[in-house]
């Protein structure tokens, strides 16, 4: 078998599982579990299309995820769950979006990586200070956050377990296409040697832009995603930490390989949910980010590749196609 | 116009805190490319650590002292152990330093668990006196002699010592320095040590000036100070030391009449820098890399 059967197999029978799924296990805290899943998959692959594509580190990719969560809960919130304001709420969450990474993008992609890296943990603290903040109380409820409602075709929980899984089958595709697309591969040489194509002649901070915004958007569905999930926004999901764990599954993942969120966000959610309950009786499980610490050294020093790009490689190897 | 000496007062013990941090930043990226996103840890440490000390034997210089040396026996670990393997590689670097503060944040919740700990002033340091309209606390002339001493002992090292000029020409060219028969990776891992002691200094002196300290601290003291050195330019020391000085009395007022937007603010500030000078207010304009 090749890689690439391994591959597609693979990732059927993840989507085939994932379908049946509500049907072998029922409603609730499985599925509840895998939404969540769902949407920070998406996240982390939108995080992917940055780091493992363009080689450019942010600590605030939480500023789109939690922008397409709070924009589509204030419209939910203010058009008492209706269709009309959901489909508002992504439209304008979009826009917003695609704005906000270009401002983002025209002030520190043209600096060094360090920067980026600075800036966008700054700018994201900000907004996590902003959805907080009194000031904005009747649009965000401030520290309280707000219970969103949904339209009533949204409102069985099985709908949303196969609209958030149709969404992220959806953008994997988008993502797949866009990867492979003239630009996907500019953007790959980027990752691999910056000058050389400047040198042939591309606007490397062009290309990064358009890869940035389209991380944004990915990021900011996933936010609407897991706001539609939840049905709760607060300014949790602005913080740092949501950053940082979206970072982490992206490592651990596999930089560079796209599907490696989708493990990636599995195994962090998972772990998160394991160590949550475990520390009811061990509350030394509390502590478990002091693990997730650990995960970083360990995959940047052994496994720079992660899960997937680890086992490609050694299925290249294995059936004989050594790169 | 007494509300305006204070706030400014306020701003300059403000920008003396994020000197102490910012100066340990700004030397380790200059001279090793690196940008240590655990700096805010070896404050965190460096606070609790002192004002554990300070708690249990009432003695300050003691405590300054612990809190500094926590904090430089971390960096030496972390640069000699962790660090090391990524030099050249940016994003790893990012990553791993990031690792460790995480690791920093969460294991100062195990002995000390996650809520506040206070730290208490001195007696010999409490005094204030109203001059005018502006109460003048002792702590905080304390804080800001401390962080000039720094400022000022650091350039002298810098420019007038065989060490500092190690230093000076390591920023432009370490293969050099190292064939001229230095040691470079020892002065990498001193540096190193310097800018960490610095951060545990700082946070050493911060708990008694907040009145206690959280585990969030090193995380909130991080954002500032990358802000600053941003605004400053990274790798210049003049330029810490005059952005900390803004971003410190920019913090002070923006605080008074709007709570908690302070953060907006210095970002902002930091845009606009960014629009107008890339390199910062004192960076020197490098080709891409």
């Amino acid at each position: 078998m090749t890689p690439r059967t391994w591959k597609i197999g693979s990732l059927f029978l993840l989507l085939l599982l994932a379908v049946l799924v509500p049907v072998l296990f029922g409603i609730g805290g499985p599925t509840n579990l895998l939404e969540q899943v769902f949407a920070f998959a998406l996240f982390a692959m939108s995080y992917d299309l940055l780091i493992g594509y363009t080689g450019v580190v942010s600590f605030g990719h939480a500023v789109f995820f939690g922008t397409g969560a709070y924009v589509a809960g204030i419209f939910l919130v203010h058009s008492g769950g209706s269709t009309a304001g959901l489909l508002m709420g992504i439209v304008v969450a979009l826009g917003v979006s695609v704005l906000l990474s270009l401002l983002i993008a025209s002030i520190s992609l043209r600096i060094r990586t360090v920067y980026f890296a600075m800036i966008t943990l700054a700018v994201g603290q900000t907004f996590y200070v902003l959805a907080g903040s009194q000031m904005l109380q009747p649009l965000t409820n401030a520290d309280d956050g707000m219970t969103v409602p949904l339209p009533v075709w949204l409102m069985h929980d099985r709908t949303v377990y196969y609209v958030t899984l149709l969404v992220l089958v959806c953008c994997v595709w988008l993502l797949r296409l866009f990867v492979r697309s003239p630009v996907g591969q500019v953007l790959q040489g980027i990752r691999e040697n910056e000058g050389r194509v400047l040198a042939l002649g591309h606007s490397v901070y062009r290309f990064k832009a358009v890869a940035f915004v389209i991380s944004g958007l990915m990021a900011t569905i996933a936010g609407i995603l897991y706001v539609i999930a939840q049905t709760f926004v607060s300014t949790g999901v602005y913080d740092v930490s949501i950053s940082l764990d979206v970072l982490l599954m992206t490592i651990i993942g596999g930089v560079g390989t796209l599907y490696g969120g989708l493990l990636g966000a599995l195994l962090i959610i998972g772990a998160q949910t394991e160590f949550t309950n475990l520390a009811g009786t061990f509350p030394i499980f509390g502590r478990y980010t002091i693990l997730f610490g650990v995960l970083y050294i360990v995959i940047v020093r052994f496994m720079p590749r992660g899960i997937v790009g680890t086992v490609a490689q050694a299925l290249k190897r294995w059936s004989g196609q050594e790169e | 116009m007494g509300i305006y000496l204070t706030l400014a007062l306020n701003g300059i013990v403000n920008g003396s805190l994020y000197f102490l941090m910012a100066a340990g930043l700004t030397l380790i990226f200059g001279l090793m490319r690196v940008v240590n996103f655990a700096h805010g840890g070896l404050y965190l440490w460096g606070a609790y650590l002192a004002a554990f000390t300070f708690a249990t034997t009432g003695n300050f210089t003691l405590a300054l002292a612990g809190g500094a040396v926590v904090a430089i026996v971390l960096g030496v670990v972390m640069e000699r152990g962790l660090i090391a393997f990524v030099y050249h590689n940016e994003n790893g670097q990012l990553l791993v330093t990031m690792g460790i503060m995480l690791i920093l944040t969460e294991l100062i919740k195990v002995p000390f668990g996650p809520s506040e700990l206070s730290a208490n002033t001195p007696n010999d340091l409490s005094n204030s006196w109203l001059v005018g309209q502006v109460v003048i606390v002792q702590y905080q002339l304390f804080m800001i002699a401390a962080s000039v001493i720094v400022f000022l002992l650091l350039l002298w090292v810098l420019h007038k010592t065989r060490l500092g000029m190690i230093v000076r020409a390591g920023v432009y060219n370490p293969e050099l320095v190292e064939a001229c028969g230095i040691a470079i990776r020892r002065v990498f891992t001193m540096v190193f040590a310097v800018g960490a002691g610095l951060a545990g200094l700082a946070g050493a002196i911060a708990g008694p000036y907040l009145g206690a300290v959280t585990p969030t601290m090193g995380f909130d003291m991080q954002l500032n100070v990358f802000i600053i050195v941003v605004v400053g330019g990274l790798g210049s020391l003049t330029g810490s030391f005059v952005a900390s000085m803004l971003i410190g009395i920019l913090t002070a007022v923006v605080s008074f009449y709007f709570s908690s937007l302070a953060v907006l603010v210095n970002v902002l500030v930091m845009v606009v820098v960014l629009l107008i000078r890339p390199q910062g207010l004192f960076g020197e304009r490098e080709s891409p890399a």
